[in-house]
């Protein structure tokens, strides 16, 4: 059996495991050392293809694991737990509350903007939503906002934390696809923000145009709204020293990340945070650390075995040679995404998918070295890698709000016992539209995600 | 995905050795939310160190690769028993009684046979650095210690996952509907609402509402 | 058919070359019946190829011996700063030579290695971001990226060692982790650390990596006459082509680059080219201290040193 098929063979195994429910860095790692056996063996019989594969195998946890720009991802976390005991999230509520409350659907406008400011601190999606359906959801509903809706803009301003860095999900994929960390972070910002207008608009529209939606706040004064300013500027502390260290090149990501999570730690402190606490946060932290690490090593076995099967570049010559436009190509793989993300995690999916995906993606656009005007989708080589970074992070957010396992919403409805599951994913379906919107926006005008990094020179 | 779940307890050998395993696990687990935080110092003393008196560490990039290992693999047998590796359990969250604990039980089987093949390549992996004295880029730190997390830390695991095969293959034998020191698994919405909780952490009375 | 795995890293450029055209020559000679695949870090990672040759998992690799001087300690020895500045050929020469060595063929038996070709650079200059170069002396507290004799000689300026992985020099020398980074021309370009820089060293004469092509010694028996033949008789052949597209393609190119990017360019003058060897010559007696206890160092540099003076 040839190469090829062995890959297609042991990526079967791979899903297979998957969904008999291995845990999924178990099964990766598992179906890479039993292809690794089978490779070696073809060529050099099965016992001493096995000790081959067993030593291969067993260089990958401690070398893949010790990669500089990972590092970044436990700091991320800690902040995301952290930032809670720092009293954050009632402060930005209460902030965007007075700021744009006055809007049609005040308090649905001042959920999405305190979601996204919170994703500025929080590396993590179903977090945000947790926090926020204890805060956001209460005062929404005694106002008299539609349960439904409550719930889903509620879990819908969590997908925003995944694109606004702090985020590990993009730190992920920029170490799989080996593109700059600092400018996929960067590459965040601007569509995340256009993702929380796009929603704050959607909920303005929806206000206009339905009957009892749901009173604005207004009657706050100027002097009311400054004096909530305060209690977020934390937040603006994070932005800023992570768009100084990356973007104004005084730091790595690593540190920026480091010197955000020392002082929300010491804000933590200062606003009462016990010992009891922080050893749970620590506790926390370790624990999504590991996980997160387990599954990077234990898909990366993996991958190191599709590089001696070499399917990846298979695959890749295979879409590449499909009879129609590159454009209805990626469209298509960005449909099989959505239809992956609806019963995947996003970290394990992308883990699981870039690998064979990515370079197909790239040589779609026209290969490693190719110009914007002589690209396919209209970016550079490295643009492509960074605009796709985005995209398809954003594919794996529009996943936690979509059934049947929509992560984000089962946060809320596990925390609102009132609002079921059904309520939330019904409350989500605009949100769903505007994704898919923003999506759109993102594909049609790339300059969205590549003008930041583009300034810092990535083009 | 499910990524956390709660372990029953009794009076019975193997909830003691379940218990007993759990309370070292969650001490090595500390000790990498330790190393965690002085990441966070080191890296923050380095940056503000050279960008306020252009003095950074000395042989910064070798410390942090050096202390990667260790917050990535401490915690992997704890992380294992409350359930924290993901996967997917559309399919198991169907399965009731003996043929679920069957199909767990061969899951975790599984597990055991990769980590056993890890655990000795990833001890030959430090053993080659031990033996030649293998060092770090800049500032020569040796680079066993770091390797020897790996195996030390797969091993803790396998322990754990033998106590989950015990476990198991009690729980088939007996046909409880809820078997102690295994991981249970719980519908979407209570892992939701310990995702929120493990967010929370200490909440007032007031926030709690 | 016989197929090996070869396994490097980053992306193809000049440096790749002795491998690329060595697969080409070998895939010609056997009429496609002993085919070198080559594989850009799907393998390994860079600083463990010598691991993976040693296992067996592949049968030919690239590798730098200062990424784990420990491991094979008689190849640093090229690494060392001799203070002269010798053509590409020559280099392919001394490396010839050198990798026929016995006591060099002893250290890499340890890895079931052979050496196969080296992939010959000019001298390491250095690219910088920090303020400008004027002495020797403002060379302290430089944080540089290079390799182990080059930095030997540097760190006695007081310049500090910092090791960033290859792809993330440019972000680091951007961020400030690293202040300059020292390079053969190819990898300058494949960088852009010229895109950071402020000024550029021209005539450095500390050295360069030794980055050899290693094969599997097992795999290397195992071959067919005819294969060992075709994969021995081409190495001449992929060196000349490696050596010439380095020359004509790359340095210029670089060069270019350089002037393009306004980077001041800082040339050492006599005096200071003369400290800086004094600096080379105790760095030399350094290695063979450190070194004396595991194999005959002494006669090793005296070898190497030999090769470069004629
Ligand atoms: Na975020
Ligand atoms: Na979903």
């Amino acid at each position: 059996m040839d190469n090829i098929s062995i890959g297609i063979w042991v990526t079967g195994v791979m899903l297979l495991l998957v969904v008999i429910g291995v845990r999924v860095a178990f099964a990766a790692a598992i179906a890479g050392f039993i292809g690794l056996v089978w490779i070696f063996s073809a060529k050099m019989g099965f016992e001493k293809g096995f000790l081959v594969a067993v030593k291969m195998a067993g260089t990958i946890p401690h070398s893949k694991v010790s990669t500089l720009a990972l590092s970044l991802i436990p700091t991320f976390i800690l902040i995301g737990f952290l930032a809670y005991h720092a009293g954050l999230t009632r402060a930005l509520f209460e902030a965007a509350k007075r700021w744009v409350g006055w809007l049609p659907g005040g308090m649905g406008v001042a959920t999405v903007f305190s979601t996204a400011g919170f994703a500025a601190v929080s590396g993590a999606s179903v977090a945000t939503s947790a926090v926020f359906a204890r805060i956001a959801i209460p005062e929404m509903l005694k106002l008299g906002y539609d349960k439904r809706f409550a719930a889903g803009v509620v879990a819908a301003g969590g997908t925003l934390a995944s694109l606004i860095p702090p985020s590990a999900i993009l730190v992920i994929y920029a170490i799989i696809v080996e593109q700059d960390v600092g400018a996929l972070l960067m590459a965040g910002f601007l569509p995340g923000a256009v993702s929380a207008l796009i929603y704050g608009g959607l909920v303005v529209l929806l206000a206009v145009t339905r009957k009892d939606f749901g009173p604005p706040v207004t009657g706050f004064s100027w002097k009311e709204r400054f004096e909530s300013l305060p209690g977020s500027f934390p937040i603006f502390f994070v932005v800023a020293i992570i768009v100084i260290c990356i973007y104004g090149g005084v730091g790595t990501p690593t540190e920026a990340g480091s010197l955000g999570a020392l002082m929300i730690l010491i804000i933590a402190l200062y606003k009462g945070m016990r010992m009891h606490a922080l050893k749970e946060s620590l506790l926390e932290t370790a624990k999504l650390t590991v996980m997160i690490f387990t599954i990077i090593w234990g898909v990366l076995l993996y991958v190191r075995f599709l590089g001696f099967a070499d399917l990846p570049s298979a695959f890749s010559d295979w879409i590449t040679g499909l009879d129609q436009s590159p454009m209805i190509t990626f469209l298509m793989i960005l449909c099989a995404y959505a239809v992956l993300g609806m019963f995947m995690d996003a970290i394990g999916m992308l883990l699981l998918t870039l690998p064979v995906v990515y370079p197909a993606v790239m040589a779609l656009n026209g290969g490693d070295a190719v110009t914007a005007a002589d690209s396919a989708f209209g970016v550079s080589a490295v643009g492509c890698s960074i605009w796709f970074g985005i995209i398809v992070v954003k594919m794996a957010e529009l996943c936690l709000i979509t059934p049947p396992i929509g992560l984000n919403c089962f946060v809320v409805a596990g925390v609102r016992p009132e609002c079921s599951v059904q309520d939330v994913f019904r409350g989500c379906t605009p949100f769903f539209v505007a994704d898919v919107i923003t999506i759109a926006v993102l594909i049609m005008l790339p300059g969205i995600v590549l003008w930041l990094p583009g300034l810092m020179g990535f083009t | 995905m499910s990524s956390s779940s709660t372990v029953l307890e009794d009076g019975s050998r193997l909830s003691w050795a379940d218990r007993t395993l759990f309370r070292f696990e969650t001490v090595l687990t500390l000790l990498g939310g330790i190393v965690i935080l002085l990441l966070v110092f080191l890296a923050s003393v380095n940056v503000l160190g050279r960008w306020l008196f252009d003095l950074p560490i000395n042989g910064y990039v070798d410390w942090v690769e050096q202390a990667m290992a260790f917050f990535a693999f401490l915690g992997i047998a704890y992380t294992q028993r409350m359930g924290g590796h993901i996967r997917m359990d559309m399919l198991v969250g169907h399965l009731k009684g003996r043929l679920l604990w069957l199909s767990e039980f061969i899951s975790v089987l599984l597990m055991l046979g990769v980590t056993l093949v890890l655990i000795y390549g990833s001890y030959l992996h430090f053993y080659r650095a031990f033996q030649i004295g293998d060092s770090s880029l800049d500032i020569d730190l040796p680079t066993w210690p770091a390797k020897l997390v790996v195996p030390v830390a797969l091993s803790i695991l396998a322990l754990r996952l033998m106590l989950q095969i015990w476990g198991y293959l009690r729980a088939v034998k007996q046909g409880d509907d809820e078997p102690i020191a295994v991981p249970l698994i719980e519908d979407a919405a209570t892992v939701a609402a310990k995702e929120a909780e493990a967010v929370m952490g200490s909440l007032t009375e007031e926030e709690a509402k | 058919a016989t197929e090996w795995n070869v396994s490097t890293w980053g992306k193809r450029r000049a440096f790749t070359e002795n491998l690329e055209k060595l697969a080409e020559l070998v895939a010609q000679k056997t009429n496609g019946d002993f085919k070198l695949n080559i594989s850009y870090g799907g393998l390994s990672k860079a600083k463990e190829n010598l691991d993976g040759i040693s296992i067996g998992a592949f049968e030919m690799a690239q590798t730098c011996a200062f990424y784990h001087s420990k491991k094979n300690p008689t190849i640093t020895v090229a690494e060392l700063p001799f203070s002269r500045d010798v053509t590409l050929t020559r280099m392919t020469e001394i490396y010839m030579e050198l990798f026929k060595h016995p006591l060099v063929v002893k250290d890499l038996a340890r890895w079931n290695a052979t050496l196969l070709m080296p992939t010959p650079m000019p001298q390491y200059n250095i690219v910088s971001k920090s303020d400008a170069l004027n002495q020797l002396a403002d060379f302290s507290g430089l944080r540089v990226r290079g390799p182990g004799g080059i930095m030997g000689v540097l760190s006695k300026l007081g310049a500090v060692s910092t090791g960033v992985p290859f792809t993330e020099v440019r972000q680091s020398m951007d961020s400030g982790v690293i202040d300059a980074a020292s390079f053969a021309p190819h990898a300058h370009l494949a960088t852009n650390s010229y895109k950071v820089g402020k000024w550029a060293t021209t005539n450095l004469n500390l050295g360069t990596a030794n980055c050899p092509v290693i094969v599997n010694t097992d795999a290397l028996n195992a071959l067919s006459p005819e294969h060992k033949a075709a994969l021995l008789g081409s190495v001449d052949e992929a060196l000349a082509y490696y050596v010439n597209n380095y020359d004509n393609n790359t340095t210029g190119k670089y060069e270019a680059a350089i002037k393009e990017s306004g980077l001041t360019q800082v040339t050492f003058t006599a005096e200071q080219t003369a400290e800086l060897n004094t600096l080379a010559e105790s760095v030399r007696a350094e290695w063979v201290k450190e070194n004396s206890g595991d194999f005959d160092a002494q006669a090793v540099l005296d070898f190497t040193k030999a090769q470069f003076a004629k």
